[in-house]
Protein backbone atom coordinates (compact mmCIF):
# COMPACT_ATOMS: atom_id res chain seq x y z
CA UNK A 1 0.00 0.00 0.00
CA UNK A 2 1.13 3.59 -0.91
CA UNK A 3 2.19 5.49 1.88
CA UNK A 4 1.50 8.78 1.86
CA UNK A 5 4.51 9.33 3.94
CA UNK A 6 6.60 9.70 0.81
CA UNK A 7 5.45 13.16 -0.18
CA UNK A 8 7.87 14.01 1.56
CA UNK A 9 10.42 11.02 1.61
CA UNK A 10 10.43 8.82 -1.03
CA UNK A 11 10.26 5.56 0.74
CA UNK A 12 11.63 2.47 -0.27
CA UNK A 13 8.56 0.33 -1.08
CA UNK A 14 8.21 3.07 -3.84
CA UNK A 15 11.45 2.88 -5.14
CA UNK A 16 11.68 -0.81 -5.12
CA UNK A 17 8.42 -0.60 -7.21
CA UNK A 18 9.64 1.98 -9.83
CA UNK A 19 12.85 0.03 -10.22
CA UNK A 20 10.74 -3.37 -11.12
CA UNK A 21 8.53 -1.44 -13.01
CA UNK A 22 11.43 0.23 -15.24
CA UNK A 23 12.95 -3.30 -15.54
CA UNK A 24 9.28 -4.97 -16.57
CA UNK A 25 8.90 -3.19 -19.51
CA UNK A 26 12.15 -2.51 -20.90
CA UNK A 27 13.00 -6.41 -20.83
CA UNK A 28 9.31 -7.44 -21.55
CA UNK A 29 8.71 -5.39 -24.48
CA UNK A 30 11.48 -3.61 -25.26
CA UNK A 31 14.43 -6.75 -24.64
CA UNK A 32 16.85 -4.55 -23.10
CA UNK A 33 18.38 -5.79 -20.07
CA UNK A 34 18.44 -2.97 -17.15
CA UNK A 35 19.98 -2.83 -13.75
CA UNK A 36 20.17 0.30 -11.73
CA UNK A 37 23.31 2.80 -10.82
CA UNK A 38 24.91 4.76 -8.63
CA UNK A 39 24.58 8.67 -9.68
CA UNK A 40 28.58 8.49 -10.70
CA UNK A 41 28.00 5.22 -13.02
CA UNK A 42 24.92 7.55 -14.66
CA UNK A 43 27.26 10.49 -15.05
CA UNK A 44 29.86 8.80 -16.57
CA UNK A 45 27.48 7.17 -19.28
CA UNK A 46 25.76 10.28 -19.90
CA UNK A 47 29.00 12.29 -20.52
CA UNK A 48 29.17 10.85 -23.76
CA UNK A 49 25.77 11.33 -24.56
CA UNK A 50 25.27 15.04 -26.70
CA UNK A 51 21.55 14.74 -26.89
CA UNK A 52 18.88 13.94 -25.14
CA UNK A 53 15.05 13.76 -24.80
CA UNK A 54 13.05 14.19 -21.72
CA UNK A 55 9.36 12.10 -21.18
CA UNK A 56 6.96 13.86 -18.74
CA UNK A 57 3.73 12.02 -17.75
CA UNK A 58 1.56 12.77 -15.39
CA UNK A 59 -0.60 11.36 -12.75
CA UNK A 60 -3.77 10.96 -10.35
CA UNK A 61 -4.63 8.10 -8.54
CA UNK A 62 -6.98 8.66 -5.95
CA UNK A 63 -6.09 11.56 -3.49
CA UNK A 64 -2.71 11.51 -4.86
CA UNK A 65 -1.30 13.66 -8.39
CA UNK A 66 2.11 13.45 -9.48
CA UNK A 67 4.83 12.98 -12.14
CA UNK A 68 7.25 10.25 -13.42
CA UNK A 69 9.36 12.02 -16.02
CA UNK A 70 12.01 9.52 -18.09
CA UNK A 71 15.47 11.26 -19.40
CA UNK A 72 17.08 9.35 -21.91
CA UNK A 73 19.93 10.25 -24.48
CA UNK A 74 18.19 9.94 -27.89
CA UNK A 75 20.88 7.11 -28.30
CA UNK A 76 18.90 4.95 -26.20
CA UNK A 77 15.41 5.97 -27.63
CA UNK A 78 16.64 4.62 -31.06
CA UNK A 79 17.81 1.41 -29.51
CA UNK A 80 14.45 1.23 -27.91
CA UNK A 81 12.75 1.75 -30.73
CA UNK A 82 14.50 -0.65 -32.68
CA UNK A 83 13.61 -3.39 -30.20
CA UNK A 84 9.99 -2.54 -29.38
CA UNK A 85 8.88 -2.46 -33.23
CA UNK A 86 11.40 -4.88 -34.68
CA UNK A 87 13.01 -2.08 -37.17
CA UNK A 88 14.72 -3.82 -39.77
CA UNK A 89 17.78 -2.30 -41.13
CA UNK A 90 16.47 -2.18 -44.80
CA UNK A 91 13.25 -0.36 -43.70
CA UNK A 92 13.21 3.77 -43.87
CA UNK A 93 15.14 5.78 -41.09
CA UNK A 94 12.10 6.32 -38.07
CA UNK A 95 11.19 9.66 -38.13
CA UNK A 96 11.97 12.33 -34.66
CA UNK A 97 8.11 11.90 -34.26
CA UNK A 98 8.11 8.51 -34.32
CA UNK A 99 11.22 8.69 -31.55
CA UNK A 100 9.24 11.08 -29.31
CA UNK A 101 5.98 8.80 -29.52
CA UNK A 102 8.35 5.21 -28.87
CA UNK A 103 9.46 7.63 -25.55
CA UNK A 104 6.41 8.73 -24.79
CA UNK A 105 5.15 5.06 -24.36
CA UNK A 106 7.92 3.74 -22.27
CA UNK A 107 7.34 6.71 -20.00
CA UNK A 108 3.63 5.62 -20.01
CA UNK A 109 4.02 2.21 -19.12
CA UNK A 110 6.67 2.59 -16.89
CA UNK A 111 4.41 5.47 -14.75
CA UNK A 112 1.38 2.81 -14.97
CA UNK A 113 3.44 -0.78 -14.10
CA UNK A 114 4.63 1.98 -11.21
CA UNK A 115 1.10 2.46 -9.82
CA UNK A 116 -0.27 -0.79 -10.60
CA UNK A 117 2.42 -2.00 -8.06
CA UNK A 118 2.20 0.40 -5.43
CA UNK A 119 -1.25 0.15 -4.82
CA UNK A 120 -3.24 -2.81 -6.44
CA UNK A 121 -6.49 -1.52 -6.38
CA UNK A 122 -6.61 2.09 -7.03
CA UNK A 123 -7.64 2.94 -10.53
CA UNK A 124 -5.82 5.88 -11.92
CA UNK A 125 -5.46 8.22 -15.04
CA UNK A 126 -2.60 9.24 -16.64
CA UNK A 127 -1.90 12.49 -19.68
CA UNK A 128 -0.58 12.10 -22.97
CA UNK A 129 3.15 12.09 -22.32
CA UNK A 130 4.74 15.06 -22.94
CA UNK A 131 8.44 14.22 -24.52
CA UNK A 132 11.28 17.25 -25.33
CA UNK A 133 14.73 17.59 -26.51
CA UNK A 134 17.21 18.75 -24.06
CA UNK A 135 21.04 19.25 -23.96
CA UNK A 136 21.90 17.17 -20.99
CA UNK A 137 19.50 15.99 -17.85
CA UNK A 138 18.46 18.45 -15.46
CA UNK A 139 19.16 18.82 -12.17
CA UNK A 140 16.46 16.69 -9.78
CA UNK A 141 14.07 18.40 -7.61
CA UNK A 142 12.96 15.03 -6.17
CA UNK A 143 13.50 11.36 -6.16
CA UNK A 144 16.01 10.04 -8.82
CA UNK A 145 16.29 6.21 -9.81
CA UNK A 146 19.44 5.79 -12.16
CA UNK A 147 19.42 2.63 -14.08
CA UNK A 148 21.50 1.61 -16.85
CA UNK A 149 19.48 0.07 -20.16
CA UNK A 150 21.54 -1.85 -22.40
CA UNK A 151 24.89 0.38 -20.75
CA UNK A 152 22.80 3.26 -21.75
CA UNK A 153 22.06 6.01 -18.95
CA UNK A 154 18.04 6.46 -17.64
CA UNK A 155 17.17 8.45 -15.06
CA UNK A 156 13.24 8.59 -14.03
CA UNK A 157 11.84 11.24 -11.52
CA UNK A 158 9.23 11.04 -9.04
CA UNK A 159 7.21 14.06 -8.40
CA UNK A 160 4.55 13.95 -5.91
CA UNK A 161 1.76 16.30 -4.39
CA UNK A 162 -1.57 15.83 -2.91
CA UNK A 163 -4.56 16.36 -4.62
CA UNK A 164 -6.53 17.61 -1.86
CA UNK A 165 -4.75 19.53 0.99
CA UNK A 166 -7.19 18.01 3.69
CA UNK A 167 -6.10 14.57 2.47
CA UNK A 168 -3.27 13.32 4.86
CA UNK A 169 -2.76 10.10 6.85
CA UNK A 170 -2.39 10.41 10.87
CA UNK A 171 0.52 12.11 12.35
CA UNK A 172 1.42 13.48 8.98
CA UNK A 173 2.66 17.25 9.36
CA UNK B 1 -12.05 -11.43 -38.48
CA UNK B 2 -11.62 -7.74 -38.46
CA UNK B 3 -10.09 -5.92 -35.75
CA UNK B 4 -9.98 -2.86 -34.56
CA UNK B 5 -6.99 -1.09 -32.08
CA UNK B 6 -7.53 1.87 -30.39
CA UNK B 7 -5.01 3.66 -28.72
CA UNK B 8 -3.26 7.32 -28.61
CA UNK B 9 0.21 5.93 -29.17
CA UNK B 10 0.99 4.72 -33.26
CA UNK B 11 4.06 2.88 -31.61
CA UNK B 12 1.87 0.80 -29.48
CA UNK B 13 -1.05 0.53 -32.46
CA UNK B 14 1.92 -0.69 -34.62
CA UNK B 15 2.95 -3.35 -31.97
CA UNK B 16 -0.03 -4.55 -31.60
CA UNK B 17 -0.91 -4.90 -35.13
CA UNK B 18 2.79 -6.56 -35.47
CA UNK B 19 1.64 -8.74 -32.56
CA UNK B 20 -1.60 -9.69 -35.04
CA UNK B 21 -0.12 -10.19 -38.13
CA UNK B 22 2.90 -12.48 -36.40
CA UNK B 23 -0.59 -14.90 -34.38
CA UNK B 24 -1.22 -16.78 -37.81
CA UNK B 25 -5.03 -16.00 -36.97
CA UNK B 26 -7.06 -15.53 -40.36
CA UNK B 27 -7.40 -11.72 -40.58
CA UNK B 28 -9.56 -10.18 -43.06
CA UNK B 29 -8.38 -6.41 -41.72
CA UNK B 30 -6.99 -3.92 -38.97
CA UNK B 31 -8.51 -1.03 -38.44
CA UNK B 32 -6.94 1.61 -36.00
CA UNK B 33 -7.99 4.45 -33.99
CA UNK B 34 -6.08 7.34 -31.88
CA UNK B 35 -9.15 7.97 -29.24
CA UNK B 36 -12.53 6.22 -27.84
CA UNK B 37 -14.09 8.75 -30.27
CA UNK B 38 -12.59 7.78 -33.26
CA UNK B 39 -12.64 3.81 -32.28
CA UNK B 40 -16.43 4.43 -32.38
CA UNK B 41 -16.83 6.20 -35.59
CA UNK B 42 -15.43 3.07 -37.13
CA UNK B 43 -17.25 0.75 -35.25
CA UNK B 44 -20.33 2.85 -36.63
CA UNK B 45 -19.29 1.73 -40.56
CA UNK B 46 -17.30 -1.35 -39.99
CA UNK B 47 -18.89 -4.67 -38.51
CA UNK B 48 -15.65 -5.09 -36.48
CA UNK B 49 -15.20 -8.49 -34.55
CA UNK B 50 -12.35 -7.75 -32.16
CA UNK B 51 -11.78 -4.69 -30.54
CA UNK B 52 -8.53 -3.98 -28.58
CA UNK B 53 -8.58 -0.78 -26.33
CA UNK B 54 -6.41 1.34 -24.41
CA UNK B 55 -7.64 3.20 -21.39
CA UNK B 56 -5.79 6.32 -21.01
CA UNK B 57 -6.52 7.73 -24.44
CA UNK B 58 -7.16 11.59 -24.98
CA UNK B 59 -10.80 13.43 -26.50
CA UNK B 60 -12.80 10.01 -25.19
CA UNK B 61 -11.29 7.30 -22.53
CA UNK B 62 -11.57 3.40 -22.99
CA UNK B 63 -13.82 3.51 -20.90
CA UNK B 64 -16.26 5.80 -21.91
CA UNK B 65 -15.83 4.00 -25.61
CA UNK B 66 -16.90 0.71 -23.51
CA UNK B 67 -19.65 2.41 -21.81
CA UNK B 68 -20.83 3.91 -25.57
CA UNK B 69 -20.62 -0.13 -26.85
CA UNK B 70 -22.74 -1.48 -23.69
CA UNK B 71 -25.31 0.99 -24.51
CA UNK B 72 -26.20 -0.16 -27.86
CA UNK B 73 -27.75 -3.51 -29.06
CA UNK B 74 -26.01 -3.38 -32.17
CA UNK B 75 -22.39 -3.88 -30.64
CA UNK B 76 -24.11 -6.77 -28.43
CA UNK B 77 -21.90 -9.25 -28.34
CA UNK B 78 -18.40 -7.15 -29.62
CA UNK B 79 -15.60 -8.73 -28.08
CA UNK B 80 -13.94 -6.40 -26.55
CA UNK B 81 -10.23 -6.83 -25.23
CA UNK B 82 -8.62 -4.04 -22.54
CA UNK B 83 -4.88 -3.34 -23.25
CA UNK B 84 -3.45 -1.00 -20.47
CA UNK B 85 -1.02 0.25 -18.15
CA UNK B 86 -3.63 0.11 -15.49
CA UNK B 87 -3.65 -3.03 -13.91
CA UNK B 88 -5.71 -2.31 -10.65
CA UNK B 89 -8.32 -3.99 -9.27
CA UNK B 90 -10.74 -1.48 -9.35
CA UNK B 91 -9.91 -0.90 -13.37
CA UNK B 92 -10.21 -4.73 -14.15
CA UNK B 93 -14.31 -4.82 -12.40
CA UNK B 94 -14.61 -1.60 -14.15
CA UNK B 95 -14.34 -2.86 -16.98
CA UNK B 96 -15.61 -6.41 -16.39
CA UNK B 97 -18.69 -4.77 -15.79
CA UNK B 98 -18.75 -2.94 -18.99
CA UNK B 99 -18.48 -6.25 -21.04
CA UNK B 100 -14.42 -6.36 -21.86
CA UNK B 101 -13.92 -10.17 -21.52
CA UNK B 102 -10.19 -9.87 -21.55
CA UNK B 103 -7.47 -7.61 -20.15
CA UNK B 104 -3.88 -7.57 -21.07
CA UNK B 105 -1.94 -5.46 -18.59
CA UNK B 106 1.04 -3.30 -20.08
CA UNK B 107 4.13 -4.36 -20.84
CA UNK B 108 2.24 -7.80 -22.10
CA UNK B 109 3.86 -10.71 -23.80
CA UNK B 110 2.72 -11.42 -27.32
CA UNK B 111 1.69 -14.97 -26.77
CA UNK B 112 -1.08 -14.09 -24.54
CA UNK B 113 -2.90 -12.26 -27.47
CA UNK B 114 -2.26 -14.36 -29.30
CA UNK B 115 -4.38 -17.13 -27.19
CA UNK B 116 -7.03 -14.46 -27.01
CA UNK B 117 -7.06 -13.94 -30.37
CA UNK B 118 -6.91 -18.15 -31.59
CA UNK B 119 -10.09 -18.11 -29.32
CA UNK B 120 -12.00 -14.94 -31.06
CA UNK B 121 -11.31 -16.60 -34.03
CA UNK B 122 -12.38 -20.44 -32.91
CA UNK B 123 -15.38 -18.52 -31.51
CA UNK B 124 -16.60 -16.93 -34.86
CA UNK B 125 -15.83 -20.07 -36.83
CA UNK B 126 -18.10 -21.77 -34.25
Amino acid sequence: MFSLKSLEAFDLEAADALLAAIRAVAEENFFAITVPCDAGTFAELAVRQPRWLVARVQFEEGPLAGSVSCTLPEELAHVLLDAFSGWEPSAPAPTYDQVLDLVGEFSNMVCGSWLTRITRHQAFTLSRPVVEPALAPAHADGPRLFVAVRDLPLAVDVRLQSVTQDVRPEGFV
Amino acid sequence: MRILIADDSAMMRALIKRVVKLSDVPVEEILEAGNGAEALALLKSHDVHLLLTDINMPVMSGTILLREIAGNDRWRGLNCMIISTDGSTSRREETADLDARWYLEKPFRPEVLKDVLTKVAGSLRS
